[in-house]
C-alpha cells in the first residue's frame, strides 16, 4: 500500500473515533462510526488474501447494517421527541434499536457471529486494531445512552455474551478465534455492569484493551496463529512463553494479575445491587473462558513437546520486531492489580 | 394532491418490495430507481422542492452508475424477475406484511398526516429547505469540510480496493 494512502487511512481511523467521542449529535456520531468503518476496510484487505477479503466483506456488511440501524433509530427519536442529542435518547423503540445496533457493532452475544469469522481472516496487527480501537467509538455511545437503556436488554446481552464467549471458545484450535471469543466474553462483563456503575465498564474496557494487546502482540512476536504453533513458541523466546502464560491467565482473571481487578469489582457491584444469581452466573461463565486460556497455557509453557535438536534453537536469532509495545502491555497486563484504588479513583 | 401523494407512497412501497424481494440485479436496481424517484415525489408533496431536486439529481445519478455497473457485472442469460418461483414468495410475503401493518395502523391515518414544510406558519420569506441549505453553508461549514474529507477518503478506499490485477482486493493473489 502506498504510504500516503496509509497515512490518510490511519488519520481517518483516528478522526472517526475522535468525532464520535466529541459529538453530542446523533448524526455526527454516526458519521464518526462510518468514517471508522470506511478507513479500516483497506487496512483489513491489505493482504489481498481471499480470507482477508472475505473477512473484510463480512465486516463491512455487519458494520453498515449496524450504522444504518443507528441512523434509523436516531431519526425515529428525532421525529418523536424532537431532539438529536445523544444523551437525550428517550423514545423506547429508538433506545431498543440502538442498543441492538451497538451490540451488533461491537459483537455482543446474540449478534456476535461475525466477530470470530472476521478476526480469523485478518493478520494479528489488524486484529488487534479491530478488537481494541474499533470498540472505543461504540462504547462512547453506549455509555452515554446507558441511563435510558432497558435493564433487561443490558442484562440479557451481558449474560448471553459471557456464556457464549466461554462456550464458543472451548472447541477452537485457532488462536484468533479464541481471542475473538475472549473479546465477546469480556464485552459481556462490561455490559452487565453498565447500568450499575459505568466507571467499572470503562475500567473493564481499559484493562481488556491492555490484556488483549499483550496477547495479540505475544502471538505476533512468536508468529503463531494455531495451538500447534504455540507448542513450539518457547523455542523462539523462552521468557516470553513463560510470561505469555501469565498474560493469558490475566485475561482469564486470576487473582494476583490485572485481569482479576475488573471481575472482582464487577462481582462486588453485582452483589451490592443484590443480584446474587447474576453474579454467580457471571463467575461461573468466567470458568468456561478460563478453560481455554488454560489450554493455551498448557500448550505454550506447561509442556514441552519432543522435537529434533536443531528446531529448538530459533531463540538465538535476533528478532526484527519491535518489542517495546509488547513489554509495556505485558507488564501492564500482569502487574496493575495493586494500583486498583488509583485506577478506580481516576475513572470515577 | 392527496391522490398524487397516495400514488407516490404506494409506488414507494412497491419499489421497496421490488428491491427487497431479491430478484436479479437488473430488476433490483430498477426497483431502487423507482423507489428513489417516487421518494422524491413524496418529498415534493411535503414541500421539500429543493431537497427533492438535489436528491433526484445526485441519488439517481449515483443509482444509474450502480445500475450500469451491476448490469455489466451480473449479466446473466435468464435473470430472475419478480414472477419467478424463487422471488414471488418474497414478493407475496412482503406485500402481505405491508397490508398487515397498514391494517394495524389504519386508524391513525388521515389526510393531514403529511404537513408541508413551514406549512403551519403564515407568511414566510425563506422556504425551509432553501434556508436549510444556507444554514449548512454558514453554521455547518466545519461539517462540510468533514464531509468533503469523507468523500476523499471514500475515493481512496475504493481505489485501494479495486486496484488493477493482483494489487487490488477484488482478485485473489
Amino acid at each position: 500500500m502506498n504510504p500516503y494512502v496509509l497515512a490518510i487511512l490511519i488519520a481517518s481511523l483516528g478522526m472517526g473515533t475522535t468525532i464520535t467521542f466529541a459529538s453530542s449529535h446523533w448524526l455526527l456520531a454516526w458519521m464518526g462510526l462510518e468514517i471508522n468503518t470506511l478507513a479500516i476496510i483497506p487496512l483489513m484487505s491489505k493482504q489481498h488474501h481471499p480470507r482477508a477479503v472475505e473477512a473484510t466483506t463480512k465486516y463491512f456488511l455487519t458494520q453498515a447494517t449496524a450504522a444504518a440501524m443507528i441512523l434509523f433509530a436516531s431519526t425515529t427519536n428525532a421525529w418523536v421527541t424532537g431532539t438529536w442529542n445523544i444523551a437525550q435518547l428517550s423514545d423506547p423503540t429508538a433506545v431498543a434499536l440502538i442498543s441492538i445496533a451497538l451490540a451488533l457493532k461491537m459483537g455482543l452475544a446474540p449478534a456476535h457471529f461475525w466477530l470470530p469469522e472476521v478476526l480469523q481472516g485478518l493478520d494479528l496487527t489488524t486484529g488487534l486494531i479491530l478488537s481494541t480501537w474499533q470498540k472505543l467509538a461504540p462504547f462512547a455511545l453506549i455509555i452515554q445512552i446507558s441511563p435510558n437503556m432497558h435493564p433487561a436488554i443490558l442484562t440479557a446481552l451481558g449474560l448471553c455474551s459471557t456464556l457464549v464467549g466461554g462456550w464458543g471458545g472451548l472447541n477452537q484450535t485457532q488462536l484468533r478465534k479464541i481471542l475473538a471469543y475472549s473479546s465477546i466474553a469480556h464485552l459481556g462483563w462490561m455490559i452487565i455492569v453498565l447500568q450499575f456503575a459505568p466507571q467499572l465498564t470503562l475500567l473493564t474496557l481499559a484493562t481488556y484493551i491492555v490484556m488483549t494487546s499483550a496477547a495479540f502482540l505475544t502471538l505476533k512476536a512468536s508468529s503463531s496463529t494455531k495451538i500447534n504453533t504455540l507448542a513450539t513458541a518457547w523455542t523462539k523466546a523462552p521468557s516470553l512463553a513463560a510470561l505469555a502464560t501469565l498474560s493469558l491467565l490475566s485475561l482469564g482473571g486470576l487473582p494476583p494479575l490485572t485481569g482479576f481487578m475488573p471481575k472482582w469489582l464487577i462481582l462486588q457491584e453485582l452483589t451490592k445491587q443484590s443480584l446474587p444469581l447474576t453474579a454467580t452466573i457471571m463467575a461461573l461463565s468466567a470458568l468456561l473462558s478460563l478453560y481455554f486460556y488454560l489450554r493455551l497455557c498448557y500448550a505454550m509453557a506447561l509442556t514441552i513437546a519432543p522435537n529434533v535438536n536443531n528446531s529448538s534453537a530459533p531463540w538465538q536469532l535476533l528478532s526484527t520486531q519491535s518489542t517495546l509495545p509488547l513489554a509495556l502491555t505485558t507488564v501492564a497486563a500482569l502487574a496493575l492489580l495493586p494500583a486498583t484504588p488509583a485506577v478506580l479513583a481516576m475513572l470515577t | 394532491m392527496t391522490y398524487l401523494v397516495s400514488l407516490f407512497l404506494f409506488g414507494l412501497v412497491v419499489g421497496l418490495v421490488a428491491v427487497a424481494s431479491n430478484p436479479a440485479p437488473y430488476f433490483a436496481a430498477l426497483g431502487l430507481v423507482v423507489a428513489a424517484g417516487v421518494g422524491c415525489g413524496v418529498l415534493i408533496g411535503h414541500g421539500g422542492l429543493f431537497l427533492s431536486l438535489v436528491l433526484f439529481l445526485i441519488y439517481l445519478g449515483g443509482m444509474l452508475v450502480v445500475f450500469a455497473y451491476s448490469a455489466a457485472l451480473a449479466a446473466e442469460p435468464f435473470p430472475e424477475s419478480w414472477v419467478d418461483r424463487s422471488v414471488i414468495w418474497y414478493v407475496l410475503v412482503y406485500l402481505i406484511g405491508v397490508v398487515a401493518v397498514a391494517g394495524l395502523f389504519w386508524g391513525g391515518w388521515y389526510e393531514s398526516s403529511w404537513v408541508v414544510v413551514d406549512g403551519l406558519k403564515g407568511f414566510f420569506v425563506l422556504r425551509g429547505d432553501v434556508s436549510g441549505v444556507a444554514l449548512m453553508y454558514s453554521f455547518g461549514g466545519g461539517m462540510l469540510v468533514v464531509c468533503a474529507w469523507v468523500l476523499l477518503l471514500t475515493l481512496f478506499v475504493v481505489l485501494e480496493l479495486t486496484r488493477g490485477l493482483s494489487r487490488g482486493a477484488l482478485r485473489a493473489v
